[in-house]
C-alpha cells in the first residue's frame, strides 16, 4: 500500500511500498509536480524497480523545465538501492537519516 | 395309558379363565418371570396343586428345568422318562396314579418329600410347530386330570409356547442389546482417555489417529504436555471387548499420575508395568511405546514394551530407522530393573511413526496384510505435509487396500514430526494484485523458518523483480507463479516457477550501464540489475517437457553486495 500527498510544507510524502503495483498510481499523482519537487521518504519502506522507473521519468520531466526532485530522509535500505542502480548519481539525496 | 379325547366341548366359562390368563402372559418380557406366569396359569386353569416348565434346548436336544437361583437346573435327554417320552412324540401325557406307572420316577420326590399322585404331561408347541418345552401339572384337587383337563389344557399350552417363545426371542434381542451396550461403554471408556486436542509443542507437528473396531480392541494413544517435554505413547492391550479397553484406561492414567508426579521414563514404566503386572489377569498383558520428548534439545528418549513396529523417517537423506522394543509388553509380569531407554535426536522433518498391529494386519479380500512397507512408502511420500493430513492419506490408503474387507482391531497411529522449516511454498495470480500477498507469505515464511530478518527486503524485491518480468513476459500462460522459500546454512533460498512459458533465461539478459546520463537511462533491465547487486547468485533453468522456468536465488547474510 502507498500513500502519497503533499505536506503543510510543499514537500510530496511517500507513506508505504512503492512497487509495481502501486506505480501508476505514483505516476499519476507526481506527473502534476512542477519545478523543485521535496519527495519526504521517512516513511517510504520499500522501493522496486517500478518504483525507480516513476523517479526517473519524473526527474526527466522536471529537469526539461529547471526543476528536479530532491529525496530526504531516505531510510538507509533503501539508499543502497539507489546506490546499486546508479540513481544517487541522478538524484539529489539529502544526507543523513 | 391312552385316554379317549374328550367329546364336549370347551364351556366359555372356561375360555374366559385361559384368555384372562393369558392376556396376563402377554406383558411380561424376562424368561424367568415368564416360566413363573405360566406355570401360576396352569394351575389355576387345572386346578392343580403344582406345576412346571421345561424349556427345550435345541442345541443340546434336552430339556432344562430351571429349578431354582443358584441351583444348576435339571437337565434330561429328549425321550427320556414322562418328559422326554412327551418331548419326543409330541403328545399329552396323562398320569391319573404315578406310583402305578413304571414310567414315573419317584427319586425327584423322595428328593423333595412331596408326593405326587396324578400328573398331566403335555408338550408346548408353537404356531410354526417348533418344541418350546413340556408343561407339567401334579396333583388335581379333588381328583386326577381327566379328559376334559387335557383339552384345557393344549388350549392353554398353545398360548404358553406363544408366550413363552416370544420372550426367548426378546431375550435374544435384549442379550444382544446388552452386547452392543457393553461394547460402546467399552469404546466411550476408552476415548474419555484420549487427548480432545493435539498439544502445541514448538518446533513440532503432532498428530495422532484412533479408529476402533466394531469389537473394540484395547488400543490406546496419549499425546500430552508435561510441562516444556511431550510425553508420547501408544500401547495395545490384548482381547477385544470391555476387559481390555478397562485396562488401557487405567494403564494411561498410571502413566499420566506417575510423570506428573517427577518421575522419569524408567520409573514410571516399571511402576505402572508392576501395577499392571498384580492387576491384570494372567494371560493379558498390554504393549506399550512410552516417550518422552524435549523439544529444545530434540531428544526423545522412549522404552517400548513389546509394542512395535516402530520407525523413524529421516528427511535428511529419506531413509526408515527402525527400533527394536526395549521391555516385555506391560503388566506380564513385575520387572526390578529395565535396558536402557533408546535414545534418538529428531531432525528437522523427521516423523517419528508408532502404529498399532490393526494397521500393518489389516487384510484385504485376497488375505495379504497392508503390511509395512505401504505404510513407509505413504509416510515418506508425504512427509512435507502436515501430520494431521498424512493420517488422513494413510486411512484413506488403507481402506483402498482393504476394499471393503472388515477392520477386524482398532488401527491407532502416532506421528511426532519434528517440523522441517526447509520449505515453504505458494502460488500466486499472475497479477501486481498479488504482490502484497507475497510479502506477507515471505514475512511469514521468515518467521516460521526462523531466518535472520535482515534479508526479508532483499528477498521481497527479488521476488518482486522476477515475478514482474514473468508478468510483462510470460505472456500466454495463464498458470500461477509458484513461490518457494526455504531456509538455508546462513540465509535462504527463493525459487520461481513459472509454467507454460518459453524459455526467457534473465542470467542471460545484458546489464544497465549504471553510470550513464540520466538522458540515457531507462527503467527496463533495473530490477535485473538489482537482484544481481543484492543476491548471492541467480539461476536459470528450463524444463522443457513441462515449458517450465525455474529461478533459484541464494541469498545470504554473507551476501555480495555491501550491506549495512
Amino acid at each position: 500500500m502507498l500513500a502519497i500527498e503533499r505536506g503543510a510544507d510543499g514537500a510530496v510524502v511517500l507513506n508505504g511500498r512503492l512497487d509495481a503495483a502501486q506505480a501508476p498510481a505514483a505516476q499519476s499523482f507526481l506527473d502534476q509536480v512542477q519545478g523543485l519537487v521535496t519527495l519526504d521518504c521517512g516513511q517510504l519502506e520499500y522501493i522496486s524497480s517500478a518504483g525507480l522507473g516513476v523517479l526517473l521519468k519524473t526527474q526527466k520531466r522536471l529537469q526539461a523545465t529547471g526543476g528536479k526532485l530532491r529525496l530526504v530522509r531516505l531510510k538507509p535500505h533503501l539508499r543502497d538501492i539507489f546506490t546499486y542502480s546508479g540513481f544517487d548519481q541522478l538524484f539529489e539525496i539529502e544526507a543523513g537519516s | 395309558m391312552q385316554t379317549p379325547v374328550a367329546q364336549r366341548p370347551l364351556s366359555v366359562y372356561d375360555m374366559e379363565a385361559i384368555l384372562r390368563v393369558t392376556r396376563g402372559l402377554a406383558a411380561p418380557f424376562d424368561l424367568t418371570t415368564m416360566l413363573g406366569e405360566v406355570v401360576s396359569a396352569a394351575k389355576q386353569v387345572l386346578d392343580a396343586e403344582r406345576g412346571s416348565v421345561w424349556l427345550y434346548d435345541a442345541a443340546t436336544n434336552e430339556l432344562v428345568l430351571e429349578v431354582a437361583t443358584g441351583i444348576r437346573p435339571v437337565r434330561v435327554p429328549t425321550g427320556s422318562g414322562l418328559v422326554g417320552a412327551c418331548a419326543r412324540e409330541r403328545r399329552i401325557i396323562n398320569v391319573p396314579d404315578c406310583y402305578a406307572d413304571p414310567r414315573f420316577d419317584p427319586r425327584v420326590d423322595k428328593a423333595s418329600g412331596y408326593r405326587t399322585r396324578c400328573m398331566l404331561t403335555l408338550p408346548l408347541v408353537d404356531h410354526k410347530d417348533a418344541l418350546v418345552g413340556v408343561m407339567q401339572v401334579l396333583n388335581k384337587r379333588d381328583g386326577v386330570f381327566d379328559a376334559y383337563d387335557e383339552v384345557l389344557a393344549t388350549a392353554l399350552a398353545a398360548q404358553c409356547a406363544v408366550a413363552l417363545q416370544r420372550v426367548k426371542m426378546t431375550g435374544a434381542l435384549i442379550e444382544g442389546e446388552k452386547m452392543r451396550q457393553a461394547l460402546e461403554m467399552a469404546r466411550v471408556v476408552q476415548m474419555s482417555t484420549l487427548p480432545t486436542e493435539m498439544p502445541p509443542v514448538p518446533s513440532y507437528d503432532v498428530c495422532a489417529t484412533f479408529q476402533p473396531a466394531d469389537l473394540t480392541g484395547g488400543d490406546t494413544y496419549d499425546l500430552a504436555l508435561l510441562g516444556e517435554r511431550l510425553l508420547v505413547v501408544l500401547g495395545d492391550a490384548t482381547g477385544h471387548g470391555i476387559a481390555p479397553a478397562l485396562s488401557v484406561t487405567q494403564m494411561q492414567a498410571m502413566l499420566r499420575m506417575a510423570f506428573r508426579l517427577g518421575a522419569d521414563l524408567e520409573t514410571a514404566f516399571l511402576q505402572v508395568n508392576n501395577r499392571l503386572a498384580e492387576t491384570l489377569a494372567d494371560d493379558r498383558f498390554i504393549t506399550a511405546f512410552i516417550g518422552v520428548l524435549d523439544p529444545a534439545t530434540h531428544v526423545l528418549r522412549f522404552h517400548s514394551g513389546g509394542q512395535g513396529p516402530i520407525f523413524r523417517y529421516k528427511a535428511a537423506d529419506a531413509t526408515w530407522e527402525r527400533y527394536k522394543p526395549t521391555s516385555f509388553p506391560l503388566g506380564a509380569m513385575p520387572l526390578a530393573t529395565l535396558r536402557p531407554a533408546i535414545e534418538i535426536e529428531m531432525l528437522p522433518g523427521d516423523v517419528l511413526t508408532v502404529i498399532s498391529d490393526g494397521i500393518y494386519e489389516y487384510e484385504n479380500g485376497r488375505g495379504e496384510a497392508f503390511g509395512e512397507a505401504r505404510l513407509q512408502v505413504l509416510i515418506a511420500a508425504n512427509a512435507d505435509k502436515p501430520t494431521a493430513q498424512m493420517l488422513d492419506l494413510l486411512m484413506a490408503d488403507i481402506r483402498a487396500f482393504a476394499q471393503g474387507a472388515p477392520q477386524e482391531d482398532d488401527m491407532t497411529a502416532v506421528l511426532v514430526k519434528r517440523q522441517s522449516p526447509l520449505w515453504a511454498r505458494a502460488s500466486f495470480d499472475r497479477n501486481f494484485d498479488a504482490l502484497e500477498s507475497m510479502t506477507a507469505f515471505s514475512a511469514t515464511a521468515f518467521a516460521r523458518m526462523g531466518v535472520d530478518e535482515r534479508l526479508l527486503p532483499i528477498v521481497d524485491l527479488a521476488v518482486e523483480e522476477l515475478f514482474t518480468n514473468m508478468v510483462k513476459y510470460g505472456v500466454g500462460s495463464s498458470a500461477p507463479v509458484r513461490i518457494e522459500i526455504g531456509a538455508i546454512a546462513g540465509g535462504v533460498e527463493v525459487r520461481l516457477i513459472d509454467d507454460d512459458v518459453e524459455l526467457f533465461d534473465i542470467t542471460r539478459m545484458p546489464d544497465v550501464d549504471i553510470d550513464a546520463p540520466i538522458e540515457e537511462r531507462e527503467p527496463g533491465g533495473l530490477g535485473l540489475h538489482l537482484i544481481r547487486r543484492m543476491v548471492d547468485s541467480v539461476e536459470y533453468e528450463y524444463v522443457k517437457e513441462r515449458r517450465q522456468s525455474r529461478i533459484t536465488l541464494r541469498i545470504t547474510g554473507a551476501g555480495s553486495a555491501a550491506r549495512s
